[in-house]
């Protein structure tokens, strides 16, 4: 457990599989958080991930920041914070209507 | 510890096929769980073949006896851990779902478990249906739809007592459902050769409890140098919240650093990816996804939008867009 933000040991999400040494690891980390920044923005919303604190930092334009532990986490938080989840499948995403 | 699943509808002779293939030593040394969701256990006297059984009785496993599925799959982990690793231990565990469990229920239980999560390893969801009722069931019952979709091998029991056109049927319905399980055929657990649609159409099930109509097709997705393992999972783990409930499954191999993973999800709940060894295969970074209510081509198109962000640019994924 991390004794700052009382964040518990979890079990590994399986997105973070992939990555064989810490190198990686932490490469990916900062991947999923470029790609979810790339995501998030056009909602309002940032993400940042230092690589020290445990999870993804979700905040809202008002200022209020989540932590998020992994990404089912991260996908809850957004929908809590927008009133509804980011739906991959919605127009915006996939080039209909106005984008 | 491997953990095979065998779920089905009431009577739809999961414990005749089990006792069967314990008969045929297909499961050496496993050790067997039964639940049954009546409070009298009657199963446990048929299946005295099994070297361990042990009986969950008074409620089903994905519901009512959630919690002592769990503890159950602990202690037995716990027992493997302390066994030396050089000795012969506890590797597999069969477990018979009472026939009112939703296989898919229970996979999240045993996922969402902070031990189980590392130790259990779900290495196949087998689903017994019957052969005179299993249409019925699939045409009426929610449950039963459920556990057919859920399956990576489907047996059809009691072949011998149905005729063929219905079976014919019921297998392009299976199809039409699950079309990535494997099918298989059975007379009093003894296995038979597979029976097959044989020209027969599939039934169209009609639409239960709120879920998204339309027929359920299979879409490949490949992923190309543009989108990683990691972007992809930022992709697929927001589908999967979002469309968890029409998205049935995903199955595939993506090549990563750590080697190549083996990716598999039903419905909402994705297993720890299995590292594969290496092998020169055309296959790989080809993700299959089965699920309904929307296109296959805007699958494709979400994939290059969400996730296609390039590495170490901070471009955004919606220039060109509007």
């Amino acid at each position: 457990m991390c004794s700052v933000c009382g964040f518990p040991a979890a079990a590994g999400h399986w997105t973070e599989t992939g990555g064989a040494s810490p190198t990686d690891r932490l490469r990916s980390r900062y991947r999923r958080a470029q790609v979810l920044k790339s995501v998030l923005r056009d909602f309002g919303l940032t993400a940042h991930d230092d690589g020290l604190v445990p999870g993804v930092q979700i905040g809202t334009m008002s200022g209020s920041v989540s932590i998020a532990r992994d990404l089912d986490e991260v996908w809850c938080t957004v929908e809590r914070m927008l009133g509804q989840p980011i739906d991959p499948l919605d127009a915006r995403f996939i080039g209909q209507g106005d984008g | 510890m491997r953990l095979t699943l065998l779920g089905g509808f009431l009577g739809s002779g999961k414990t005749t096929w089990l006792r069967h293939q314990l008969h045929a030593g297909v499961f050496p040394d496993a050790y067997v769980v039964v639940n049954e969701a009546a409070d009298t256990p009657v199963d446990d006297a048929l299946l005295s073949r099994a070297s361990t059984i042990e009986v969950l009785a008074g409620g089903c496993a994905c519901c009512e006896a959630r919690g002592e599925l769990v503890a159950l799959l602990r202690r037995l982990c716990d027992l493997r851990s302390r066994t030396a690793s050089d000795s012969a231990r506890l590797e597999h565990v069969v477990l018979e779902t009472s026939g009112l469990a939703d296989p898919a229920e229970i996979l999240d239980a045993i996922r969402s478990d902070p031990v189980l999560v590392h130790h259990v390893f779900v290495s196949e969801t087998v689903v017994c249906v019957d052969a005179l009722h299993g249409l019925a069931q699939l045409v009426e019952e929610p449950l039963g739809r459920r556990q057919a979709e859920a399956a990576n091998r489907l047996v059809i029991t009691k072949l011998d007592e149905a005729p063929s056109a219905s079976i014919g049927r019921l297998v392009a319905t299976l199809r039409s459902i699950n079309p990535d399980a494997v099918i298989e055929g059975a007379v009093k657990g003894s296995p038979v050769s597979a029976p097959t649609a044989a020209g027969e159409d599939a039934v169209a099930l009609p639409q239960l409890d709120g879920s998204a109509a339309g027929p359920i097709f299979p879409t490949r997705l490949s992923l190309d140098d543009q989108i990683d393992w990691t972007a992809f999972g930022v992709w697929l783990s927001a589908l999967l919240h979002a469309r968890g409930n029409d998205v049935m499954r995903v199955k595939g191999v993506v090549r990563t650093s750590a080697g190549r993973l083996l990716l598999q999800s039903v419905r909402k709940v994705v297993q720890s990816p299995e590292i594969l060894p290496p092998q020169d295969d055309r296959d790989d970074d080809t993700i299959v996804v089965i699920g309904r209510g929307y296109r296959a081509e805007d699958l494709r198109r979400s994939l290059e939008r969400f996730a296609g962000v390039k590495q170490r640019e901070q471009g955004s994924i919606f220039e060109g867009v509007s």
